[in-house]
């Protein structure tokens, strides 16, 4: 979390932009969230029944955590627009990203409820001294 | 029905695992919920799937209780299905995101 999902129409999007959105994706979240990059998840699709296109040739959709601003989430869905656009050549006009909250306490990686925003450099510090001492036993 | 989602990446689950994690959310979800998964298995394609912006090994499930549950009830449903999936599929903790939200909630008109 968060998880970006993209649907766009057969052949919308090729997978050497798909790499380059993805990081887009990555780099514009933690920017504006401050969040770390393992936390983010950039899936993408072609005609997935899930996530319907309706008239737009692609549509991404962001569930996060809950607690962003509604200028955060206006700046992702800005920026994250134009990195579709930029990369794969469709129109602005026919890209929609729309964003979702869901409470930290509601999901679990790395066997931890996830962080509450802010909260993040604790939490991965303590994740990676679990996952050490996993492996070393 | 408890709406049951399994996001994972194209090659990396066989068949049989997959079967097998579907009796496992079965039991699972009658254990928790008294009712079955209404399970939506949703295959990440090959080159479309990045977690920090790398191809992502990481599998995403996302389960809608049936009632509002309190967060001590929550962790320890979110503990087992956890330890599900990193059973079955030989993943590491932090390769698996598991999600148990409360129903939606409609406005009384």
């Amino acid at each position: 979390m968060p998880l970006y999902v993209c649907n766009t129409r057969k052949g919308g999007i090729s997978d050497a932009a798909k790499e380059k959105i993805a990081k887009d994706i990555t780099d514009i979240h933690c920017d504006v969230t401050d969040a770390p990059p393992d936390f983010v998840h950039a899936f993408f699709f072609e005609e997935a029944d899930e996530l319907p296109l309706g008239n737009n040739a692609a549509v991404l959709h962001g569930n996060i955590r809950f607690g962003r601003n509604d200028k955060q989430k206006a700046e992702i869905i800005d920026r994250m627009r134009a990195s579709i656009h930029t990369h794969s050549g469709l129109q602005a006009d026919e890209i929609s990203v729309s964003i979702s909250d869901t409470p930290a306490s509601w999901v679990m990686e790395g066997g931890e409820l996830l962080p509450e925003p802010g909260e993040e450099a604790e939490w991965l510090k303590a994740l990676d001294q679990k996952i050490a001492a996993t492996n070393s036993s | 029905m408890i709406p049951t989602r399994c996001m994972v990446q194209a090659g990396q689950i066989a068949d049989s695992t997959e079967a097998q994690l579907r009796e496992d959310m079965k039991a699972f979800a009658e254990k928790s919920f008294g009712s079955e998964p209404f399970i939506q298995w949703v295959v990440v394609p090959e080159n479309s799937g990045f977690t920090a912006a790398k191809p992502s090994t990481s599998v995403i499930v996302q389960m809608m209780s049936n009632r509002p549950l309190k967060t001590p009830e929550r962790i320890e449903m979110l503990k087992e299905l956890c330890d599900i999936w990193i059973e079955r599929t030989g993943k590491s903790m932090n390769e698996v995101v598991c999600a148990v939200a409360d129903p939606f909630v409609q406005d009384a008109a």
